[in-house]
């Protein structure tokens, strides 16, 4: 990561500003007005960094100027609420009330963007709801663009079943996230099918490695992300509190781990925005 | 096409035929095959609050309404006529189709008749079938079982229910699947049909406000429901489009 990486954050902002102008005609504003991403965390296994990446993607949201509102499906540890308390849900899958919660709010139309952390335990109910309820079909009709972002593990029953929600949604856009951070994939896991089949898959980004002593600090659900990007680095800035009152290397470091992955997560949901009028079209065809 | 009678009722009260008939309905409609109701819940009418536009409100026991269900079924362009009987009034329902001559004209060919019967869990219900079997020599028989308000036919015991059937190869087992009490009770609310529930419309056509969860729930319930008319062959076998293949 480079320095001049840390100066393009401020275009992504403007870039990101929601078209908030009101138009009178509602067939135009429909065309106007960029779709409000809905992002869906989720892996197979515990322990993969989904809500790290859910933190990461709430704070991009931030950032871009769509404050986004969050769903934390973890009723026990409620790990994502700790980091946003005040714009979080947290929603048990098993009951029929906070399904509707869940996805009547996921899908109705609104300019703020939407974040989802599918703890492992909610995994199977969480996707059979959504199948069940044609989710992503009415999001697209509100304007909403769902976005799966499935964490890859090491393991080859992780890739199996990221083939499988392709292939089940296949109106939704899927991300395949490698984090670094879980090692190299296994020899085994390279020459299952699930693996194989996803290797032509394009949608992908990658969370780099993370120094353990950094993991640590992002512990802490404290840690405002979007303060580490947005505030400056520099030494000599008097007055204010570092975020996490973290040394200059740490932050430092860390600001090169968010704009990557923020990079990573702009040009895809740029990516998908584009590919979706075309989708959509297709779907109309059949 | 041969005119077709299909008749839903129970004995026993709160089985869910009223929900019965409205699945059938849906699932009509969904075969493209153009139907009109009687709901012989007079005066108050559960199943027309659903389906007001096919569904007249009759009085089984006046001479008058039978004359308005019966004596219309060869002019009606309408094929397909579907009874919802008025809990407990079953076998006296059939008893009176048996004194117009009804059945002899069924028995002639003139017409279909089917029989759906809702049935509870209790032992009392066997008794009921018992009642009902010597009118459905020859007609189609379907037994349903529904599972709707979570019933468990606990106190069915295979021995003594097989024990009725002896002799009779015509009734045929249909079972409705569990719909979780939210959506059932917010259809319910709306007042309309379930298809029209799952396009989250009104009454009146314009969109609705139904939650999409709830409207997958019933979406995949339906969905059940029609597969299990289609095992049966419920349409074929009132069509006789499936002449005697069971």
């Amino acid at each position: 990561m480079t320095v001049s990486a840390f100066s393009t954050v401020l275009p992504i902002d403007r870039q990101l500003l929601p078209d908030r102008q009101p138009l009178r005609d509602p067939d135009l504003s429909q065309s106007a007005v960029r779709p409000s991403p809905a992002a869906i965390v989720a892996s197979l296994h515990a322990r993969t960094g989904k809500t790290l990446l859910a933190r990461v993607l709430a704070d991009y949201f931030t950032l871009s100027g769509r404050p986004p509102l969050v769903f934390d499906t973890d009723v026990t540890e409620q790990t994502l609420r700790a980091s946003f308390p005040y714009d979080t849900v947290v929603v048990d899958i098993g009951e029929i009330r906070d399904q509707m919660t869940l996805f009547d709010t996921l899908a109705r139309r609104a300019p703020e963007a939407r974040v989802v952390d599918v703890s492992h335990h909610a995994f199977r109910k969480f996707f059979k709801v959504m199948a069940e309820s044609q989710f992503a079909a009415e999001a697209r009709a509100h304007n909403v663009e769902p976005i799966i972002f499935y964490i890859t593990d090491r393991n080859p029953d992780a890739y199996e079943e990221a083939r499988l929600l392709r292939q089940r949604f296949d109106d939704c856009a899927l991300v395949l996230v490698d984090n670094a951070f879980l090692g190299r994939v296994k020899e085994q896991t390279r020459r299952a099918a699930g693996y194989q089949a996803l290797q032509e898959h394009d949608l992908r980004m990658a969370l780099p490695r993370l120094d353990p002593g950094l993991a640590d600090a992002l512990d802490d659900p404290s840690l405002s992300l979007s303060a580490i990007v947005s505030q400056p680095l520099s030494r000599s800035e008097t007055g204010q509190r570092v975020p996490g009152d973290l040394p200059f290397e740490e932050r430092a470091a860390l600001r090169a781990f968010l704009m990557t992955v923020f990079r990573d997560v702009h040009r895809l949901t740029r990516e998908i925005e584009t590919r979706a009028p075309a989708l959509s079209s297709a779907e109309a065809a059949l | 096409m041969k005119p077709v009678v299909l008749m839903v009722g129970a004995d026993k009260g709160g089985v869910g035929k009223t929900t019965v008939s409205r699945t059938v309905l849906d699932y009509l409609r969904a075969k493209n095959t153009p139907v009109r109701a009687f709901d012989a819940e007079h005066p108050r009418g559960t199943l027309q609050r659903f389906h007001p536009d096919i569904t007249e409100v009759v009085d089984v026991t006046t001479a008058a309404d039978q004359m308005k269900m019966i004596d219309t079924l060869s002019t009606s362009e309408i094929k397909v006529s579907l009874i919802d009987i008025r809990a407990g009034l079953l076998a006296e329902t059939l008893d009176t189709l048996t004194e117009v001559g009804f059945f002899d004209l069924v028995n002639e060919g003139e017409f279909n008749f089917g029989l759906m019967h809702v049935v509870g869990s209790s032992v009392a219900s066997l008794d009921e079938i018992a009642e009902v079997l010597p009118f459905m020599k020859g007609q189609h028989y379907f037994i349903v079982k529904n599972f709707i308000n979570d019933t468990s036919f606990f106190e069915w015991n295979p021995a003594i229910y097989k024990n009725y059937f002896k002799g009779t190869n015509t009734a045929v087992e249909v079972t409705i699947p569990k719909l979780n009490e939210m959506a059932y009770e917010q259809v319910e609310l709306a007042g309309v049909p379930f298809t029209d529930y799952i396009a989250n419309k009104h009454t009146n056509g314009q969109p609705a406000n139904n939650s999409l969860v709830l409207r997958g729930y019933v979406r995949t319930w339906l969905r059940h429901i029609c597969d299990e008319y289609d095992r049966v062959g419920l349409l074929d076998r009132l069509t006789d489009r499936q002449a005697a293949a069971a």
